[in-house]
């Protein structure tokens, strides 16, 4: 196995983890990273050694992912409606924090647009900074931040319920 | 910037001090804006927490041959959809998959099979923050030990911690953990003053040699802490 590929491999967990982000379930998960793996291998004289090679496939994965998800359209795919969750009263963080099970959060990310679900999982995460996610997403800093700020609004006023 | 944009800025470390102290001013002046940030930290934390048991997950062995192909063309050998094999053979992969992380999704530290584990923030800043890289969780020094795992101590000004961390089994383990205060705005600021020393002397008992030079602490998180 050459020094890549090596390298690739070490980054499997953390794109099979931005992967779950984004697709619907895991077998659509694993299928994006796999064809992000199979994208960067093709493509590895692009990239510069001594440069981050997660930044570098994470960007492979968005592409990969907007081509899927355009295909997608174009076969009239629709994602199947989210059931409403129930609503409770706003109380402060502590509400948050109790109601933030990882299913919660699932469920209020896959309602986010890509575009802000993209930021946000690139900085929350998977802990990159604005300028690395700016980078990866191939947008001006000021984009990136006006889709962090406006889902994590969402996030909160759907995870919140109406109340907040 | 609005309320809230500097908020989230402030929770992801990417506020410039002068706002940053600004901002800490009138936090510290108005319980309301308090209760702000908390929501913003409970997403942000929540969020980081939602997705982190997939780092534990045993990698399908048909993306591990999908990186390791030769070249593309054996790669496209195996299709990517609904390979049938793939499933069954996941059953054989030896790995260890930690248990449950039971808790409040905030929690730093979670005792986890006899140790305590970095969780959220400070997992994620001791993955993948520089020494000199603001936050809310600062790293110190970056070194190996005796038998080459790597260490790094950390203050987290959010949990009023200060600690050491190894890298073992893909995890931070945190080997001596201490309360600690971020000095009051203004304070005056030594280097030397500011890790406890209980800190140092825990870093002494297992330092190898010196610790990580910049570019050698950057070489090491790239290849992963390995």
């Amino acid at each position: 196995m050459h020094g890549l590929q090596r390298q690739i491999v070490e980054v499997l967990p953390r794109l099979r983890r931005l992967a779950r982000v984004l697709a619907r379930d895991v077998a659509d998960a694993d299928d994006l990273v796999q064809t992000t793996v199979e994208r960067a291998l093709a493509r590895q004289d692009q990239w510069r050694p001594g440069t981050r090679l997660d930044s570098w496939m994470f960007r492979i994965m968005k592409n990969a992912w907007i081509d899927e998800s355009r295909a997608r359209s174009r076969r009239g795919r629709v994602f199947a409606p989210e059931e409403q969750g129930e609503v409770i009263g706003f109380d402060g963080a502590a509400a948050v924090q109790a109601r933030l099970t990882a299913r919660d959060v699932a469920r209020a990310m896959a309602r986010l647009p890509e575009d802000q679900r993209l930021a946000i999982a690139l900085v929350l995460v998977e802990g990159l900074s604005y300028k690395e996610a700016a980078e990866v997403l191939e947008v001006p800093a000021g984009t990136l931040t006006s889709r962090l700020v406006r889902g994590r609004m969402a996030l909160l006023a759907d995870l919140e319920g109406d109340a907040a | 910037m609005s309320l809230d944009e500097r908020l989230i800025a402030y929770v992801d470390g990417e506020l410039p001090p002068a706002e940053r102290a600004r901002l800490e001013a009138e936090i510290a002046a108005d319980p309301g804006l308090a209760a702000r940030l908390a929501r913003h930290r409970a997403l942000a934390d929540g969020v980081s927490a939602a997705y982190a048991t997939v780092l534990e997950e045993p990698i399908p062995p048909r993306l591990t041959a999908a990186a390791s192909a030769a070249n593309d063309r054996a790669v496209r050998a195996h299709p990517a959809r609904f390979a049938p094999w793939a499933a069954a053979a996941a059953a054989l992969v030896v790995g260890v998959v930690a248990g449950r992380v039971v808790g409040p999704t905030s929690a730093t530290l979670v005792a986890q099979d006899g140790s305590l584990t970095a969780q959220g923030r400070l997992d994620r800043a001791l993955d993948l923050q520089l020494a000199a890289d603001p936050g809310p969780v600062k790293i110190g020094l970056t070194f190996r030990t005796a038998d080459g795992r790597v260490c790094r101590t950390f203050e987290s000004g959010p949990d009023r911690l200060a600690g050491l961390a190894c890298r073992a089994g893909g995890r931070w383990t945190a080997r001596t953990v201490t309360a600690w205060s971020p000095e009051p705005q203004g304070a005056y600021r030594q280097a030397a003053s500011e890790t406890p020393p209980e800190l140092l002397a825990a870093v002494d008992s297992l330092i190898a040699g010196e610790p990580l030079d910049a570019a050698a602490e950057r070489a090491a998180r790239d290849r992963g802490w390995k």
